[in-house]
């Protein structure tokens, strides 16, 4: 068969048609990938303007540009946005477009799941944003503190809504981590070893393992509080015998980990990248995959560092500070094995390596403070300060804005065909870094002199004015800087340079496809012998029988789970609008359950079995048993 | 790449040639086993709120223990359908699909008579303990009614494995399904018997 037949064989089989049905009914991993990374961005852009309406608040003392009850209302919106629908997402969205093709897989191994893991991920944070809509949005912040959160403290609809939202969007963080463990487990190129893997690849499995054992801990809390609001339980109620600090418990058992969710990719983003500019492989790769591993693990065993000002044995708190700081050792591996990589190779500075170099000077700075409130005196010393709003800032903007942007300067052009603008993005860079560290470094100074997080507002002569009007500059030069590589991006759809196969002349397996990608990926699923496919003697493609083009229809190599030796072929589905409706069908169940319209909730969970029938009704394998 | 050399360039071997590869059938039960790993860990945050809400409060003295025989009956009958299921299970892989298909039946008996007596003993605890009187309460009827809700997303699935169409003119019925929702309903077994453990037995010691 020629090679134009076998392309136009393939694009048959795997392309979506572009209509309004194929739009909703697509299951590609790359079309769903793009998908969360622009609505996560959006998600990104809306807790940004949330952000900087708080610093217009706080820019002088005795502002009353909002009332306390708005400005708590927006700090929650915030910080839920952010963590939730932000920081996470926006990873996902990487692995989505990344994984199958740094795999040489033709998808991921449950493509339509992909789907329904986009639309409820979307519908989810949809449905939270009804909440400010009406007016009552949550107030809590992001961690909810019972007892305030009971219905008596905290009326209205607002904690209903962060209650099922975050249940809602639980379903689907699980469901794509499930997915993500699948895929990178059996559907590895033949030869991919599991000691070959890109980086990337370890911290996405590693986290989402971690999302399968932490998020029903937020789950069952969601729970207990929702059935204490509407239906008069006693889990956090004192007087009932309930016990508030369960709440804590619950929410940073799933919490810290968390944390390790949205920080471990991103280090797995630069560990791909660092190398690619330094012209070299990734110092100590056995040592970063380990300590990659170990900060999950590890991660489960530090929750209470969160909670030291509650009041518990000595003997608890020893453990829980003695764990918070054993885990910085981890990180502190990636960090010298990076600025080994450095030192060795022959680094080049392009924007997106401004970004990661950016990204490790502000984790060290991140990562000290966090080992400063990992002492339990200095803790109880700046506990609920703006010292806690730096720390946390600075890993959490530092340590996955910063390695978010330098991975959308290295992939765009595979996901658009075109080149970013490098000049531009070094102005991004410098703009943004300058702003942030201008917003939040004030930010350690303003908590040591004691002022405490989530005020409104602050009196005049505290030595606070000066380290707000800066944290409140700083935040709008950051905003700045994102509008700028906003500007880029345009700018390099419309006119940017073509890309081509290998921009970076990088090393891993997605670089060797076309840019952007075709639906199906490679023609011949590519076959591995090192841990740098691209930069090796061996040739991914050949393939002279083709038997490892498999144009049989949706088809794609599974091999096993350690050595990826091929012992299967695997069949994919087509595509199918079940995914959007099941999501769908979750909707109106959980708006039914916030306002407790209990025949339409019922409604509801109808529809979703419905669906799940209709989705799980085997008419692929009935059409192969007629044939 | 000019600094990067790998030290052997050997092409991966295969076992066999591709086109002779089975089709792969892992992906359901690989993906249930996670899905099973979570719901695990549902249980055990609930199991965990039992013990941390009951810790300095004699574990609710003033309440007195769960009855006992409902619960080891409602035991004695989820342990029945996981053996005949389990049965079931190995007719189908042997392409006995008529008895595969008895076995569900009785499987989705058992299970609806565990939901009824189920019921029968909500309505008999009532009278002393609801999830209002305290957090005792509120925490029983919880890890109980998530097991139950559990129980009955498990029906569904037997009800619909039950009724999955043959794929081939032979009266094969599909096995993967079978099994993976086999899977599921041995697992809310098991829960079962943690629930009998922690809730019912561990208050009368």
């Amino acid at each position: 068969m020629s090679s134009a037949a076998v392309f136009e064989r393939l694009t048959d089989i795997w392309e979506s048609p572009p209509t309004l049905w194929g739009w909703l009914s697509t299951v590609d991993h790359k079309k769903i990938g793009k998908r969360y990374l622009v609505t996560a961005f959006l998600f990104l852009v809306i807790g940004g303007i949330e952000a900087a309406i708080l610093r217009l608040q706080l820019a002088r003392s005795d502002q009353a540009l909002l009332t306390p009850e708005a400005y708590n209302q927006i700090f929650t919106m915030h910080g839920m946005t952010m963590i939730f629908w932000y920081a996470s997402p926006i990873l996902s969205g990487f692995a989505n477009y990344l994984i199958p093709l740094m795999l040489g897989a033709r998808d991921m191994a449950f493509p339509r799941v992909n789907a329904f893991t986009y639309w409820s991920f979307l519908l989810s944070g949809t449905f939270l944003y009804i909440s400010p809509i009406m007016g009552q949005a949550p107030h809590s912040g992001w961690f909810a503190y019972a007892p305030y959160t009971s219905l008596k403290y905290s009326p209205g609809y607002g904690m209903d809504f962060y209650c099922l939202a975050l249940i809602f969007l639980t379903i689907s963080t699980t469901a794509g981590a499930i997915n993500f463990i699948v895929t990178i487990f059996r559907l590895r190129a033949p030869g991919m070893a599991i000691s070959r893997m890109p980086l990337f690849m370890y911290s996405t499995m590693t986290v989402s393992f971690v999302i399968v054992a932490s998020l029903p801990a937020l789950t069952a809390a969601c729970t207990f509080l929702e059935l204490d609001r509407r239906w008069h339980t006693h889990f956090f109620d004192l007087a009932g015998n309930g016990n508030p600090i369960l709440w804590q418990q619950l929410f940073w058992f799933f919490g810290h980990p968390w944390v390790y969710v949205v920080f471990l990719p991103a280090t797995g983003m630069v560990s791909m990248i660092l190398p690619v500019f330094c012209r070299r492989p990734i110092v100590g790769y056995p040592y970063v995959a380990i300590s990659t591993v170990l900060t999950g693990v590890v991660g489960f065993g530090v929750w209470v560092h969160h909670m030291f000002a509650v009041g518990m044995t000595q003997m608890a708190m020893s453990f829980f500070s003695a764990g918070s700081m054993t885990i910085s050792i981890f990180t502190t591996v990636q960090v010298f094995a990076w600025i080994a990589t450095l030192w060795k190779g022959r680094p080049v500075l392009t924007a997106s390596m401004h970004f990661v170099l950016g990204f490790i000077g502000m984790l060290v700075v991140g990562g000290l403070s966090g080992v400063f409130t990992a002492i339990i005196p200095a803790d109880w010393q700046v506990h609920d300060t703006y010292f806690v709003v730096a720390h946390l800032h600075y890993v959490l903007v530092g340590a996955n804005m910063f390695p978010v942007f330098a991975a959308f300067y290295y992939w765009l052009p595979k996901i658009t065909g075109r080149m970013m603008d490098e000049y531009l993005g070094k102005w991004s860079f410098w703009v943004m870094f300058i702003g942030f560290n201008l917003a939040f470094f004030p930010m350690h100074i303003a908590g040591l002199n004691g002022m405490p997080r989530r005020i409104y507002t602050y009196p005049p002569g505290y030595g606070l004015d000066g380290v707000n009007a800066l944290s409140t500059i700083g935040a709008y030069i950051l905003a700045l800087g994102i509008l700028i590589s906003i500007i880029n991006l345009f700018i390099s759809v419309r006119s940017g340079r073509i890309a081509g196969k290998n921009p970076w002349n990088a090393d891993t397996l997605e670089w060797d496809t076309e840019s952007p990608p075709p639906p199906y990926g490679s023609i011949h699923i590519p076959t591995v012998v090192s841990r740098h496919p691209l930069w090796d003697e061996h040739d991914e493609t050949h393939d002279p029988t083709g038997e490892r083009i498999l144009d049989q229809g949706r088809l794609t190599l599974a091999t096993s789970a350690l050595d990826a030796v091929p012992n299967a072929i695997s069949r994919m589905p087509e595509d199918t609008i079940a995914p959007l409706l099941l999501a769908m069908a979750m909707f109106v169940f959980f708006i039914a359950l916030v306002f407790q319209a209990m025949w339409l909730t019922l409604a509801g969970a109808v529809a979703i079995m419905l669906v799940s029938f209709y989705w799980l009704w085997p008419e692929a394998e009935i059409a192969r048993a007629e044939a | 790449m000019s600094t990067f050399v790998a030290p052997s360039v050997v092409p991966p071997e295969t076992r066999r040639p591709l086109p002779a590869l089975p089709f792969e059938a892992d992906r359901g039960k690989h993906a249930m086993l996670l899905v099973i790993a979570t719901e695990a860990f549902l249980f055990i945050s609930l199991f965990f709120s039992y013990f941390y809400l009951a810790q300095n409060k004699g574990r609710w003295q003033h309440n007195e223990p769960p009855k006992l025989m409902l619960a080891l009956i409602m035991l004695v009958v989820l342990f029945a359908s996981s053996v005949v299921l389990h049965w079931g299970e190995k007719q189908v892989k042997n392409g006995n699909s008529a008895s595969g298909r008895i076995a569900l039946i009785g499987t989705l008996l058992l299970g609806i008579a565990f939901f009824i007596i189920q019921i029968y003993e909500y309505m008999d605890h009532w009278h002393s303990l609801t999830p209002f009187t305290n957090s005792y309460g509120s925490i029983f009827y919880a890890i109980t009614s998530f097991h139950a809700l559990h129980l009955i997303v498990g029906l569904l699935i037997l009800a619909y494995v039950l009724v999955l169409p043959h794929y081939r003119p032979t009266d094969e019925s599909p096995y993967l399904p079978y099994k993976v929702a086999s899977m599921y309903w041995h697992f809310v077994d098991l829960i079962w018997f943690f629930i009998v453990g922690i809730l019912y037995i561990g208050p009368h010691l």
